[in-house]
């Protein structure tokens, strides 16, 4: 298997095989977390930077420990009190990590676009898009991939259900693409003001009702409610939310028996989904977290190491 | 660049006599199996220490441990690969601290995929003794690196690739080697 | 005086038979006819080269004054030149905005001494085109302008628009309005369509567009006053201009080079590049196969480039940090005549000439509508063309400041060789 990508922007241009490799190999990783030495010289000497210009503490210290986990140095560079804030572009920013020599950067920034942009000015760098305005999250969709497919290692033809609003959502366009490309069918659903104008697009299709939406899903994935939706007016408040969409028991009872709960945290209890069901049996919440490092760190791994200067 | 056979070492029953011969030295040289671990490095060293855990059980009645150590991530020329290294699995069936470890794999060209396997290790555990079984060993060591236990010898040149192949992953079992060509 | 010699002559609606002469003397058109010579004129034999009017474009930013590292009249009006136009309209959202007669005038004069491209002033519509007070629109007639717009932004609010038509009438200066309803389009980035809905980027719906353009052909049906609408996008503002001229109202409109070229998909596909930020945004493939089907059917009267020049470390930025806009004037012919060449010609190369010549200039006042044609003792306002010659687009030597334009690396055909305005050579491609 040659692994073609060499920056993990978005999962556009990922074929099946690359998504199964890739979670192949992230079981290995998973693995290596629970060793007593939880460490491995795979990518010693190579200087990773965490440019996170939106502030993103799980996100960060998940890819900061599958980075740490394969020997590699680690420089975390926020926009906050950095010289982004005085007005240095993103291009100096950039061009600024590679003459100090980094090797990857991981890149979170609020407009979509902007780790293709990053791609596109750095020479050597590899980028690894850690979420880019509400286009993509790949990382977060493999962790969800990975998560599902360790229940349900053939996941052709089932069905998922994505709830909330997906419109400004960068988690459900990358979800869409993986689990797509796994074989999944989607049907999303949430209020009409949180869909995207041409859902057909996407290539799932929208359902009003959550109820029927959820009928017979295999997988049952919550995206959070921002407070500033609200407060745009795009829906009355968050009690009405929690009423029509949030996922409580009698919802999640629609699905199929055994379906996977999942959100890509933080959770909002009482908004997008009811307490009940996120300590409860079917909730994969924590595993996604715990994948969160396998997956990164194979990422890492197979776009960095191996590639010596 | 492709590889065109030029002669085969071992057939089936050659590996099969090597293996049997192998497993007695190691019961020799350990005074018994006692604290004996297998541990087969990925992938035809796994299958070739299940094989010398077979022989064992049928000539000293004794089920010997045996793991399986991928040293993909502890590698430090990545570079001469030119297929992207696959990880595979690790595991041990216990913990290796205290233990007579051999390492098991099919050929020791360089040793460097052996002193990987010798970190790797090191990372698991704190074993007593470390021994090296090769199915073969076709010279030309860049380390200090020296196997224990050895089936059989083969001069090689540099341009030569030594294939040890195994039914489980190739349907055949026998040794050849290959010549780099061009085109 | 040049005797240009074997030309394919083009008047600016139709063809002429076979291959012609034309003699340019003391800046006028001469004489035309087959085997004309004339001692002591320069002699350029085009070899059946198409000679046409000089293009006329009727909506250019030029940044100047104001903005001038993003462009000048003087950069602009030379890459105008190269571009194949002889004549250009200055867009006023300057800084100061040209809302009144002094920068009218500072706009034509210092387009004189630049010695290019003939640079035409338009004059806003209100003042500092704050969509308040109407602005000194007799004065800014006088003093020459072309053209009153507030484009970069609609006219405020649909009473002063109302008002603005009515007083303009007399003064035989036509407005052009940027159809936009701005509450629709605010935050906007792309197409709101399937590039928002894939992006995650906000939409710019169709109706921000099409609402503008029924606000001024309603407004221009009411009071008779002939109105402009310039680069229309959507599938249903063409439609709603063919509706108007059916009935016979005085309703014109334009359409860009990026329009007809590219579609929403561009955004996606190359990656969020700010080349393709552009407002209004880049549509559907179904509306560019309708902004087609207008330019056939005489819908559309103008191709008009809205050339928008930024500086690089303006432009060069992450996807919606960018400004909109996109600079073409120099590659804007040859990048409509390459698209009209891959759709196999969907309708006569005289129309689409006169896209660039005789239809934007029926929109200028009086004097100046005759640039876009070619008549016998009129300006020599003349551009070369060589439709077998193929060329990359590269941004580096172009003429203009701008550096980024989504034609950079493209390969396009039908470039003009040679630019003359009133007699004089501006550009030059042809006898180097």
């Amino acid at each position: 298997m040659e692994w073609k990508h060499r920056h993990v922007l978005d999962l556009k241009d990922w074929k099946k095989e690359d998504i199964l490799f890739l979670l192949d190999q992230a079981k290995n990783m998973d693995d290596l977390i629970d060793r007593p030495i939880k460490k491995v010289p795979a990518l010693r000497g190579k200087l990773v930077v965490n440019l996170f210009f939106e502030a993103s503490t799980r996100t960060r210290v998940s890819f900061e420990l599958a980075e740490k986990l394969l020997s590699a140095d680690v420089v975390n560079w926020s926009a906050s009190g950095s010289s982004v804030s005085k007005g240095e572009t993103l291009r100096d920013t950039a061009w600024t990590l590679e003459a100090m020599g980094a090797d990857a950067v991981v890149v979170r920034h609020g407009a979509s676009g902007a780790a293709h942009y990053l791609a596109r000015k750095l020479k050597r760098a590899v980028v690894f898009n850690g979420g880019d305005g509400a286009y993509s999250h790949p990382t977060q969709a493999l962790l969800d991939a990975y998560t599902a497919w360790k229940s349900f290692p053939n996941l052709e033809g089932r069905k998922m259900a994505i709830l909330g609003d997906v419109l400004h959502s960068r988690v459900a366009r990358s979800d869409i693409q993986v689990f797509k490309t796994l074989g999944c069918e989607i049907v999303l659903s949430g209020p009409e003001t949180l869909m995207p104008f041409d859902v057909k697009s996407l290539g799932v299709a929208y359902e009003p009702d959550p109820e029927k939406a959820v009928k017979n899903a295999d997988i049952v994935y919550l995206l959070r409610i921002q407070r500033e939706r609200q407060e745009e007016g795009l829906f009355p408040s968050l009690d009405e939310y929690h009423l029509r969409f949030g996922a409580d028991e009698k919802l999640v009872s629609k699905a199929k028996e055994g379906a996977l709960v999942m959100h890509p945290g933080p959770i909002n209890r009482r908004v997008e989904i009811a307490s009940s069901i996120a300590d409860g049996a079917q909730s994969r919440i924590l595993q996604q977290v715990r994948s969160g490092v396998a997956v990164r760190m194979a990422l890492l791994y197979l776009c960095l190491g191996g590639v010596m200067a | 660049m492709t590889l065109r056979e030029k002669a085969k070492l071992m057939n089936e029953t050659d590996m099969e006599r090597a293996i049997r011969r192998m497993a007695h030295e190691i019961v020799e040289m350990n005074k018994g199996l006692e604290k004996v671990v297998l541990v087969g490095i990925q992938r035809r060293g796994v299958f070739l220490a299940h094989r010398i855990r077979d022989v064992l059980r049928q000539f000293e009645q004794v089920k010997v441990p045996t793991g399986e150590l991928d040293i993909t991530l502890y590698r430090d020329d990545l570079t001469l690969l030119h297929d992207h290294p696959v990880v595979h699995s690790t595991s041990m069936p216990l913990d290796i601290t205290g233990r007579h470890v051999v390492l098991v794999d099919d050929v020791i060209y360089t040793g460097r995929t052996i002193r990987a396997a010798l970190d790797a290790l090191m990372d698991l555990g704190r074993p007593d003794i470390v021994q090296l079984a090769v199915l073969v060993d076709r010279g030309h060591r860049e380390l200090p690196i020296a196997p224990n236990f050895v089936g059989k010898n083969v001069p090689t040149s540099r341009d030569e690739v030594v294939e040890v192949r195994v039914s489980e992953i190739d349907g055949v079992n026998e040794v050849v080697i290959c010549e780099r060509q061009e085109g | 005086m040049i005797l240009f010699k074997n030309a394919t002559l083009f008047d600016g609606k139709n063809f002429y038979d076979g291959t012609l002469d034309l003699l340019v003397r003391d800046g006028k058109i001469e004489m035309l006819g087959q085997n004309l010579s004339e001692p002591g004129a320069e002699t350029l034999d085009l070899e059946g080269k198409v000679l046409s009017p000089g293009f006329v474009d009727l909506h250019c930013h030029m940044r100047d004054p104001g903005f001038e590292w993003r462009e000048d009249i003087e950069s602009a009006a030379a890459a105008a030149a190269a571009g194949g136009f002889s004549t250009v309209v200055a867009m006023p959202n300057t800084e100061p905005a040209v809302d009144h007669d002094a920068l009218v005038r500072y706009v034509f004069e210092k387009g004189v001494r630049a010695g290019y491209s003939r640079i035409l002033p338009a004059g806003a519509i209100t003042k500092n085109r704050e969509g308040k007070e109407l602005a000194e629109m007799g004065k800014m007639a006088s003093a020459g302008c072309v053209l009153f717009t507030d484009d970069g932004a609609p006219v405020g609010s649909s009473r002063l628009f109302r008002t603005a038509l009515q007083y303009s009438q007399s003064l035989k200066v036509r407005i052009m309005e940027h159809p936009e309803e701005t509450s629709l389009s605010r935050g906007g980035q792309v197409n709101e369509g399937r590039c928002s809905s894939i992006a995650g980027l906000k939409g710019i719906p169709a109706s921000a567009e099409e609402i503008g353009v029924f606000r001024a052909i309603s407004l221009s049906r009411e009071t008779g006053v002939p109105v402009h609408l310039t680069h229309l996008s959507t599938r249903k503002s063409v439609s709603l201009v063919r509706e108007a001229k059916r009935e016979g109202l005085a309703v014109t409109c334009d359409v860009t080079p990026h329009h007809l070229h590219f579609s929403e998909e561009s955004v996606i596909e190359s990656g969020f590049d700010s080349r393709f930020k552009v407002n209004p945004p880049l549509r559907s493939c179904e509306d560019i196969e309708s902004l087609w089907e207008a330019l056939a059917d005489g819908t559309v009267d103008a191709i008009a480039t809205d050339h928008a020049p930024w500086h690089m470390d303006e432009k060069d930025l992450p996807f919606p940090e960018a400004p909109f806009g996109i600079a073409s004037i120099e590659c804007a012919f040859p990048a409509v005549f390459t698209c009209w060449q891959k759709r196999g010609k969907p309708f006569g190369l005289e129309r689409l000439l006169s896209l660039f010549t005789s239809g934007p200039a029926s929109v200028l006042p009086g004097e100046w509508s005759s640039t876009g044609s070619l008549t016998r003792l009129g300006k020599a306002d003349l551009v070369v063309l060589d439709m077998n010659l193929e060329r990359k687009v590269a941004v580096e030597e172009w003429k203009s400041k701008a550096r980024l334009s989504p034609w950079d690396g493209l390969s396009l055909w039908g470039w003009p060789v040679l630019t003359m305005v009133e007699g004089r050579v501006v550009f030059d491609r042809f006898r180097r």
